[in-house]
């Protein structure tokens, strides 16, 4: 398996041309900027020159002294100083503009992403840098044991499937996991005639009591002590929205202490794309079909994830597969935070086959539910409150979003500023909350007897009692 | 009829409901899942106490309802552990769909059914309709006639419900309101005895979900082609054999508790003065003390009349009753709930089906229904069954269902 890299995107979308990326740059290396921002091909538009880590770069072609590399451990294209002759050949080699000269010292001056923390993007008011780490996941997971076998029969370009091999791929095998009725189980992750699709415990549960289940395996394991096992669920929305959120609502009012994971298709996509509470407003789906009497569905969508903070979970987040490193961290806390009380994330999953969206343009469906704020990306704690883990700011009206899926072809444009309020209102309600918490803990420490990973509380007896929060 | 033994254990005066948590208690599980209904609530809180008093080491689980009681069960025994629940009438409509599962999945569990009249007319009270609609589902269904049947079938059932070729979930049943609110005098085991009955939990490996033994449980079966139609078959007449298997463990198990206590309960069915009885009565549950009452009565007046009291409703001890049945010449059944679309009451449908399965001779019967909605049935309604039932020996056609408390 080959390495990648980490890296800095740039989105001309969101740049204002403000060029405090060149500020904090230049204040950073004592000296000229290494990143450029220039005027676009349109009026009013932006582009940027950065060095871009080229796989195979033209600068180190160039280079007569063997002063540039590029480094097999970060990626980064380093120049020695000392082997330098300062003829500048790189910077006329290098396409993208990414190789600055600092007039001060006539010698050239190139990015080397500060070490993993660059400068420009922590200042970039609009979001249009940032700094992806989607390199170190494929690092670290890339070659971790997918704990699903190949060949489930999901869709092609199934988003669900990617989001339960990553999950599952990340929280390992010491896990016991409940897949109930859905497109998960359908495509095969429980199995068929005895056989299985999944190497860990994985259970079937009934549509309507996935959380319930899991919180008696936890309470008994917490009884028996073993303390170490993920007790999770990966669940779709009609599950967890609809005939099964009183199971969720009463495992989180209890404070169970099982990780809830809903992967949020907007709908019953397994038994044919029909409606569920999590459907938005002016769906098509075939319950909600569009017709002369009808457009598609009349109501909003439920919330999901805000009103489980109203249920004072230990842990509740949003995320997409659009922005992978959000969501391997959320994963992380999401699995601690269901040591010690109720867990739940939410990822959203287009479908390409219930939403009209072609295969290859999942992804895209992915970044712009979230970059249009349909679904913001933020996570909430009951000690910390809620942050938002991608700015909210700057977004792309919702139309540029729904343009790329079928299921909203026909909405009319009364329709459609109805949804773009109510993507306002839900941001704005989210910033006020955002707003309105506490700043994070110094250091989170686990209540006494409370049910931490195995080696964390070594003296700690098995816990009777789960602590309300 | 049971005598009353030299205590082994101490002695209490309580309701069916304690009764039934005792039961629950001595045999320890490790979890208790409960939603509170009438005229199930005060057991609940029973066990709650036992709890909160340390008496009991269970984990407690209140939660939102009857449908997560269950399912909350469901993976605490998946998990391994021993757990306990009880309810009554719209609960148990609300646990249905796990209910449905639990004998599908051969999760061995024991709840008490606290029996009552399912809604509507709105009724709250005694009636034995909500277990007698969900007899067809694949649990085994034990009915107690007193709080101390109560306790003592509590460990019994475990003791069926756990055997390697049972694996089952049993309800143990008790009236509502006559048994539930009803006061007598109990004798509790010693938790030593208790154990020694019950040995060792094992787990069920059969399904179980731990990540040192990964497993799918409860994968999609079935479906056109290839072995889906005939393993789903295979896991039916499983689910069938552990059923008529559970006949000769329930005796066994009766048998095993008498020795170790001194109370022998029939484990299938109880017969009552049938030596040389010209007919019989057939009851069910808390009403059979007063049926043996009028049985008593009606020999003292030199009418041969016995009674067959059905413990075990599921599996159906069909021979056993046949053969119990087989010398007189009129059977009178009585339940305490209605058989809609048969006219009559599921026992009684339940008994001619036995007799037809097991006997040449016609035998005519007739149903009674009484006891519905908390009613009492008096000795008076027996000593009227028992003449209806000497009539029909002598001829008469039978004509029924007779509602007993229709005019009370």
């Amino acid at each position: 398996m080959g390495a990648a890299f980490d890296s800095i995107s740039f989105k001309a979308s969101l740049c204002d041309g403000c060029g405090d990326c060149m500020t904090a740059c230049s204040t950073a290396k004592q000296g000229a900027s290494r990143i450029s921002i220039v005027p676009g091909a349109k009026a009013g538009t932006f582009e940027t020159a950065i060095c871009r880590q080229c796989g195979d770069p033209k600068c180190v072609q160039v280079c007569p002294s063997g002063a540039l590399d590029k480094d097999g451990g970060n990626g980064v294209v380093g120049w020695d100083a000392s082997k330098c002759v300062d003829c500048l050949l790189c910077t006329a080699g290098c396409a993208y503009g990414g190789i600055a000269v600092d007039e001060t010292v006539a010698r050239v001056a190139k990015c080397d992403q500060c070490d993993g923390d660059p400068a420009c993007v922590k200042v970039c008011p609009t979001g249009a840098l940032e700094y992806r780490k989607a390199g170190t996941i494929f690092n670290q997971y890339g070659d971790k044991e997918d704990l699903f076998v190949p060949g489930l029969s999901g869709c092609q370009g199934c988003n669900s499937e990617l989001i339960m091999r990553h999950a599952m791929r990340k929280i390992g095998r010491n896990s016991v996991l409940a897949t109930p009725p859905g497109c998960i189980p359908g495509m095969g992750s429980v199995g068929y005639n005895g056989k299985t699709g999944t190497k860990v415990p994985v259970f079937h549960p009934l549509l309507t009591n996935t959380a319930s289940m899991l919180a008696g395996i936890r309470r008994y394991y917490d009884r028996i002590g073993r303390k170490d096992i993920v007790v999770m669920a990966l669940a779709g929305d009609g599950g967890t929205s609809d005939c099964g959120f009183h199971a969720v609502s009463g495992a989180a009012e209890r404070g169970e202490k099982v990780l809830y994971v809903c992967v949020d298709n907007e709908g019953y996509m397994n038994t044919g794309m029909q409606r569920s509470g999590t459907t938005p407003y002016g769906s098509w789906t075939s319950t909600t079909p569009v017709g002369e009497h009808m457009k598609g569905k009349t109501q909003d969508a439920k919330n999901l994830p805000l009103i489980m903070t109203a249920h004072k979970c230990r842990y509740v987040a949003t995320a997409s597969t659009g922005y992978m490193e959000d969501l391997y961290e959320k994963l992380d806390r999401a699995v601690e935070a269901s040591f010690e009380g109720f867990s739940y994330l939410h990822i959203y999953s287009p479908c390409p086959t219930g939403w009209r969206v072609p295969s290859s343009k999942v992804i895209e469906a992915c970044r712009m539910s979230v970059d249009s704020n349909f679904n913001p990306l933020w996570e909430y704690t009951n000690s910390t409150g809620l942050r938002f883990t991608h700015s909210p700011d700057n977004a792309y009206p919702v139309a540029e979003y729904v343009k790329m899926i079928g299921k909203y072809r026909h909405l009319s444009q009364d329709q459609l500023a109805h949804i773009q309020a109510k993507v306002d209102e839900q941001v704005a309600l989210l910033k006020l909350m955002a707003a309105e918490s506490p700043p994070p803990l110094a250091a989170h420490r686990a209540p006494t007897g409370s049910s931490t990973p195995v080696g964390a509380e070594p003296t700690q007896s098995a816990r009777r009692e789960i602590a309300r929060n | 009829m049971n005598e009353i033994t030299a205590p082994t254990g101490k002695v209490i005066v309580c309701d069916g409901n304690e009764a039934a948590a005792w039961g629950a208690c001595l045999s320890r599980p490790d979890m208790v899942a409960v939603y509170p209904i009438t005229p199930q609530s005060s057991l609940v809180e029973y066990l709650a106490q036992f709890i909160a008093d340390g008496r009991m080491d269970a984990d407690l689980m209140d939660v939102e309802g009857e449908h997560t009681v269950l399912s909350v069960l469901h993976g605490a025994v998946l998990a391994g552990a021993r757990t306990y629940s009880a309810t009554s009438a719209q609960g148990l409509a609300f646990m249905f769909e796990p209910y449905f599962r639990t004998p599908g999945l051969r999760l061995p569990m024991v709840v008490s059914l606290v029996t009552r009249d399912a809604v509507s007319p709105t009724c709250v009270w005694g009636g034995q309709q909500d277990a007698m609609t969900v007899k067809e589902v694949g649990w085994i269904h034990m009915y107690c006639e007193t709080q101390q049947e109560i306790l003592d079938t509590i460990p019994i059932a475990y003791k069926v419900a756990e055997h390697p070729d049972v694996m089952l979930p049993v309800n143990v049943n008790h009236d509502g309101n006559y048994l539930s609110y009803g006061v007598a005098r109990v004798e509790l085991p010693e938790q030593s005895v208790v154990d020694a009955f019950l040995g060792e939990k094992q787990v069920n490996w059969h399904a179980c979900l731990d990540p040192e033994r990964p497993m799918a449980v409860d994968p999609l079966t079935g479906g056109a082609g290839g072995v889906g139609p005939s393993m789903f078959v295979k896991y039916r007449k499983g689910l069938c054999s552990g059923m008529q298997t559970a006949l000769q463990v329930i005796e066994d198990a009766h048998a095993d508790w008498g020795k170790r206590t001194g109370r022998y309960w029939s484990p299938l069915i109880e017969e009552y003065r049938m030596e040389d009885a010209e007919v019989a009565l057939v009851t069910i549950g808390s009403m059979t003390g007063a049926a043996k009452d009028a049985v008593d009565e009606a020999r003292a007046d030199g009418k041969k009349v016995g009674l067959v009291k059905i413990k075990t409703f599921r599996p159906f001890p069909a021979a056993r009753i046949a053969q119990a049945l087989s010398k007189v010449k009129a059977i009178g059944v009585v339940d305490r709930s209605v058989n809609f679309g048969w006219n009559c009451g599921p026992a009684f449908q339940e008994v001619l089906a036995a007799l037809y399965a097991h006997q040449t001779a016609r035998i005519p019967m007739m149903s009674f229904i009484g006891g519905l909605a908390g009613a009492d049935i008096t000795v008076e309604h027996f000593a009227q069954v028992v003449r209806r039932t000497f009539r029909l020996a002598g001829g008469e056609a039978a004509a029924g269902p007779v509602w007993l408390n229709e005019n009370d």
